[in-house]
Order: structure tokens, then C-alpha cells, then sequence
């Protein structure tokens, strides 16, 4: 899962632009699934036959798409101004690198020397809009022949493991999704499942609310990542989940009450399995859940997620051992089934 | 322009934060092989070089380049794993949330700096200055597993591979002030074929961002007739002072008129620039240049002393910008100005 998750990570995917992790992941299923199709949405679904065929239809799903940046203006300097796509904190923009367009342009986001900043400007974040990347070129023109607005752009891809046995990368959120998905599709599953890579979750789950439409399941299961506050200083109250303590289950958080008997159906199988497990303890996030949950006539759902130190930002931090009991979890929920 | 990317890579990485630069000198040493007829590296972190003109009573020329870098040192190590640091030198805390870091311990290890999680932040924070203080490394083990690799004091500097932009440009950490050591470097590739009228001294010197104690020390032991001190500059950036709109990258070796420099030095630099048809920069700082230049000038009985800079941006993060034309410029201003020193100045 560790190689597969590098692999999907290294990948320039930010919301809309999913074309790249899609075709990865579309590699490493055309022989295990059952079937699978891209929906107008650019959705990936796949199926995967089981021994049996269960009342309830299931569906697993992760998100393809990344946080990222779009080219929104090249000034005559040869400075590309952005917006965000999708949630990114300024703070982990400022003086990072990025990689921009289909030719894989590098730039630095610009950040003015200390020596040359005003009093009042010293330790200010400045606010994204004011932002530029600076890709090495001198004017607009030369800009313009490698970049183009509407251009997208990511922080630059840095898989590695370091510390006892934590992963630093850009895009975890929601690679590992991704990569859970394809390693539950290599197991011989006892019942049908749906896996759906989804695209657009970082901008309102827009994908997910497709696949939700199309494929009407009465249950969803969301992977996904999500923030650890387990950083020096934080309250424990205020961590919402921490690393090395497990698959995080989620009650509620900003955008979702989550099923109240999957849920407990989920922390009673981490129990019968001695798998590690944690409850997320602060009422914030959301992701693809809500989609499935209020679309159409609705789904029950739950999401397990990894505890994901810098969200959004050029260095999540996972736990590997963390990932390793999710996937015990969710395949013990599929095979017990529901 | 590729030997120069190649040195560059090389220079950028070495881990020599201010104050502890003997963890890179081994490897400094390394880099230099083959350039010098002797060299030495001095008890307060410095790198010294020499070349002989074989000439009976020749003058001796010194080139000057920092080998520090800023960084920090560990302050306290914590709970879960994290590392508090105080800056060594000027260091912008708003580049550090979720960045990466090396840790000099036992072992070189990676780090993170912390940022705080969207649910923890308080609706006014954006409001207030970031202070280096607020933030920690995460290095990924226990306290107890990193007590056994890092101490109170250890070194951290920042992970920056080089990598290349458009148009020559190249980005990564510590061009502040080792792009300038490989314009030295290439320099002397430069002169290797020619017949050099003057002795040449290198000093790759250590503490220029803590109070340029490097070059005091090694310029006092080298005892130069005159010096190219040689460091970065601030190339103008949008609302930037206007003073810094000439200051151009790509337009070549910036020249120094300052107090702290020799006015006759610095106009048979820029004379020989034009002469050789070098793109250069014209910069004025009458006082303090916030280099070596006047620990050098004043060592001794007083060395003549230019200040030559290459252009630069981002200064002090780990996303340095620089242009391999202007360093090969530099070199070729370096070469030619040693040459031209058979009259004297």
C-alpha cells in the first residue's frame, strides 16, 4: 500500500484536473474489477463481484482530486498571481514550491526578504491574493509561452518516510483513499462492492453527489484524511483525532451526522478485531459523506479516516501503522457485511 | 553554466549553519580539491585556500564568501516528538508552517514545522504577527527516541534541493552566500590557464550571519593586500524600496560604492567590467553593507577592499533565487580583476 500510495501522490491532481491519479488508478484495476466505467463527472466507479450478492448495496469511496492553485494572472513582470482550489491555510503557502501546468513548470512562491520588509509587514501573513510564483522568467511574454491562466498547479511532490515510522507528502488527503481502495480490491471480497474514485471534493464533494445520484447505494463509506491537532501546545480536547492511535471514526463532524449504528457497528468490529481505533473529538471538516448522504433518497454513511497531520498543505503527515489498521477495519466491515 | 548548476547543487546543501560550520568542512574540503595548492581550516570555522603565483614578493589577492548559512539551534526538546528552536541569523517565520527541515544530530533526520489545524486557529489570528515561538518541528519519533539523537543546541537548517526555474534561474537554500563561494570556485577554473600576477587566498569564512567573525579571524591570518569580498544582494521584487529597481537579475555582478570598501578598488572593478564587456550593477550603500566587506577592510593595517554581489531573491528562505548567468558574470569580473592587479591598484 506504502508504493502504491508514493505513486498516487507523486500525481498533479488538483480538483477538476483528476485526469493523471485517474489513469494510475485505472492501471491497477482493469484486472481486479469486476467492471468500471468514468461518468461524465470524471468519477471513476467500480464494481467487484463478491461471493454473494448482499440487499444492501455498498459503496466505498475515496477522493482523486488535491487542494492546488490556479493561474489567474501573469503580471508584465512575468509573476503568476493564483487562487487556491479548494481550503489551503496562507500560512503554508508562503516560500513554498510548486509545480505548475501539463509541462510541469517549477515556481517558488515569492516571499520578500526580511531585509527588505517594512516594520509592520514583519511576520504578517500576506493574504493569498497578494501571492505570486515567480518561475524564473523576466516578463510576461516569456511567461506566457509555458504557463497559461487557468493553469493549475501543486506543491511539489516529496513522498517520504521519516521519523519511527510517519509518511511526509503533499497530497495524502485523499491519495490514501485512493490507494485503501485499490489494495481492498485485490482481496477476495465476500460480498458485491462499489469502489468510487471521486473527483471534486475539495471544492464542495461535487463528484461524490454524481456517483451518489447514479449509483443510489444504501450505504457509503467515506476514506479519507483527516486533520490530526495532536501538535505541541494543542488542548487534548481540541486534537480531534491524534496519530498512531488508529482509524479515526467520526460522529459528526462540520458537514455530517454520521449513521449512529454504522458507527457503532464499526467501533464494535475494531473491538471483535483488536483493531486500533479513535473517535474524533471535535466537530469540524467534512467530506464526501455529506454527498452521499443527501443525495437523492439518501444514504446511510461513515467515514473512517487516517489522522493527517498539515492537511492541505506541501507536508501531510501520516502515521503508516494508522493506514495499515483502516484497511483491517474496512475490510472487516465488507466481509462481515451489513 | 552547467558546472556552475553542478557546484551549486553541491554548495547548497552543505550543512554548515551559523556558528557550527565544522559539520560541513570535511565536505567543503572535498569540494575544493584540486583548486589549492594548500589549505587549512581555521579554529573559528572558516575554510582557507591558498595558490602561489610563484613569484618572489607577489601581492596577495583574497576572495571572500561566507559558508555559513541561517538556521536554527534545538531549544527544547518536548512531548510527542516535536522540537522548539530559536533562529540563527534573519529568519521570516512565515515561510516555516509545513515546511521541511534537517535535524544535525547523532544523525541528520527530517522535520516539519508544525502549522496549526484550521479547528485550533482563532478568528483574529491572521490579524497578528507569526512568531517563530508559536511553532515547533515535528520529527515523526518519542521524546524518548530523539533525546537519543538530538541535544539542546543541535543545528537545523533548512531542506531545500536545488532545482532549475526558466531562463537559467535556479532555486534552493543557502545561495546567501554559497553561490558565491562557486563563483570563486569557477573563477579559478577560469584562471587555471592563465599567469596569475598575484598570490590568491580564498576564504570560504564562517559566522558572517552572527557578526562576521569569519572573515575577521581569517583575514587576519591570511593578511591580504587587497580583497573581493563577494555576497549576495536583494534584486528588486514588487514594493521593494525603488532604490532597488536597477538591482536586476540577470543583469550581471552588482558593485558596491561604500565606506566600508575602497572607492580605487571599486572603480577598477567597474572599469574592468566594462573593459571586458561583463554586465554589471552599479549599487550604493554608503554605511554598513551588512557584509564582510568592512570586517575585511579593517583587518590589520587595513586591506582594499570591493564589495562585488550577485542579484537575488527570497533571501533568507529556503527558496533563494539566482541566475547562473550572473554567477558565471561574477566569475568572469573575479578573473579579470585578479589579472588586472599586475600594476597594483
Amino acid at each position: 500500500m506504502i508504493e502504491r500510495l508514493k505513486k498516487y501522490c507523486g500525481c498533479i491532481s488538483p480538483s477538476g484536473c483528476e485526469d493523471e491519479i485517474r489513469e494510475l488508478i485505472i492501471q491497477d484495476i482493469q484486472q481486479i474489477a469486476t467492471r468500471y466505467e468514468v461518468d461524465r463527472m470524471g468519477n471513476l466507479i467500480a464494481f467487484k463481484k463478491g461471493r454473494k450478492t448482499p440487499d444492501k448495496k455498498v459503496v466505498v469511496s475515496a477522493h482523486m482530486d488535491e487542494v492546488g492553485l490556479m493561474v489567474k494572472y501573469i503580471s508584465d513582470e512575468g509573476y503568476i498571481y493564483f487562487d487556491p482550489i479548494g481550503g489551503i491555510d496562507p500560512r503554508v503557502v508562503g516560500g513554498r514550491r510548486v509545480v505548475i501546468g501539463d509541462k510541469r513548470i517549477y515556481g517558488v512562491v515569492a516571499s520578500k526578504a526580511i531585509h527588505l520588509q517594512k516594520k509592520k509587514e514583519r511576520g504578517m501573513v500576506v493574504p493569498l491574493e497578494e501571492m505570486y510564483i515567480d518561475i524564473g522568467c523576466d516578463d510576461k511574454k516569456s511567461c506566457e509561452e509555458v504557463v497559461s491562466v487557468g493553469d493549475v498547479a501543486t506543491f511539489v511532490p516529496n513522498f517520504e518516510e521519516f521519523g519511527d515510522g510517519l509518511i511526509k507528502s503533499k497530497a495524502i488527503d485523499d491519495r490514501f483513499g485512493c490507494a485503501l481502495l485499490v489494495e481492498l480490491m485485490q482481496e477476495e471480497l465476500e460480498y458485491d462492492t462499489y469502489f468510487a474514485f471521486v473527483t471534486c471534493e475539495e471544492v464542495g464533494t461535487d463528484g461524490a453527489k454524481q456517483v451518489a445520484f447514479n449509483l443510489r447505494p444504501d450505504i457509503a463509506i467515506a476514506i479519507e484524511a483527516t486533520t490530526a491537532g495532536d501538535v505541541l501546545g494543542a488542548p487534548k480536547s481540541r486534537y480531534a483525532c491524534e496519530l498512531r492511535k488508529g482509524a479515526v471514526i467520526s460522529h459528526i463532524d462540520g458537514s455530517t451526522i454520521y449513521d449512529k449504528k454504522l458507527v457503532e457497528y464499526a467501533l464494535a468490529t475494531a473491538q471483535e478485531n483488536n483493531i486500533k481505533c479513535q473517535l474524533k473529538n471535535v466537530i469540524a471538516g467534512g467530506n464526501d459523506a455529506s454527498a452521499y448522504q443527501r443525495t437523492a433518497a439518501g444514504a446511510r454513511v461513515l467515514a473512517v479516516s487516517a489522522p493527517t497531520r498539515y492537511i492541505h498543505s506541501a507536508s501531510n503527515v501520516v502515521c503508516k501503522d494508522d493506514l495499515f489498521e483502516i484497511k483491517k477495519l474496512v475490510l472487516a466491515l465488507l466481509q462481515k457485511g451489513f | 553554466m552547467e558546472r556552475i548548476f553542478e557546484l551549486a547543487c553541491a554548495f547548497s546543501e552543505l550543512p554548515a549553519v551559523s556558528g557550527q560550520e565544522h559539520i560541513g568542512m570535511e565536505r567543503v574540503a572535498e569540494l575544493c580539491k584540486g583548486y589549492f595548492d594548500s589549505y587549512e581550516v581555521t579554529s573559528v570555522g572558516s575554510f582557507i585556500g591558498r595558490i602561489s603565483c610563484g613569484k618572489a614578493g607577489a601581492k596577495t589577492l583574497l576572495l571572500d564568501a561566507h559558508i555559513d548559512e541561517i538556521g536554527f539551534i534545538v531549544s527544547e526538546i518536548c512531548e510527542g516528538g516535536f522540537l522548539k528552536v530559536v533562529n540563527i541569523g534573519g529568519i521570516d517565520p512565515r515561510i516555516l508552517p509545513a515546511s521541511e527541515v534537517l535535524i544535525y544530530g547523532k544523525k541528520t533526520i527530517t522535520g516539519i514545522f508544525t502549522s496549526k489545524p484550521p479547528h485550533l486557529q482563532e478568528k483574529d489570528e491572521l490579524e497578528k504577527p507569526m512568531k517563530l515561538e508559536d511553532l515547533a518541528i515535528d520529527t515523526g519519533y518519542s521524546k524518548e527516541q530523539l533525546e537519543e539523537i538530538v541535544s539542546i543546541g543541535t543545528p537545523v537548517g533548512y531542506r531545500s534541493p536545488v532545482v532549475r526555474l526558466q531562463n537559467n534561474a535556479i532555486a534552493g537554500k543557502s545561495f546567501d552566500d554559497r553561490i558565491c563561494a562557486v563563483s570563486i570556485l569557477r573563477a579559478l577554473e577560469m584562471l587555471k590557464e592563465k599567469e596569475l600576477p598575484v598570490n590568491i587566498a580564498v576564504q570560504f569564512s564562517g559566522g558572517e550571519e552572527t557578526g562576521y567573525k569569519g572573515a575577521t579571524t581569517a583575514s587576519y591570518q591570511i593578511a591580504p593586500d587587497f580583497a573581493i569580498c563577494l555576497d549576495v544582494t536583494n534584486a528588486y521584487v514588487p514594493d521593494a524600496p525603488a532604490y532597488r529597481k536597477d538591482i536586476k537579475m540577470g543583469g550581471g555582478p552588482s558593485i558596491s560604492f561604500s565606506a566600508q570598501t575602497s572607492r580605487k578598488l571599486t572603480i577598477k572593478a567597474v572599469e574592468t567590467a566594462k573593459k571586458n564587456g561583463i554586465p554589471h550593477q552599479l549599487f550604493a550603500e554608503p554605511n554598513h553593507t551588512g557584509t564582510n566587506s568592512g570586517a575585511i577592510q579593517t583587518s590589520r593595517g587595513g586591506v582594499p577592499t570591493v564589495l562585488v554581489s550577485i542579484p537575488l531573491k527570497n533571501m533568507h528562505t529556503a527558496n533563494e533565487v539566482v541566475m547562473l548567468s550572473d554567477v558565471y558574470d561574477t566569475s568572469r569580473l573575479i578573473c579579470e580583476l585578479a589579472l588586472s592587479l599586475k600594476e597594483g591598484i
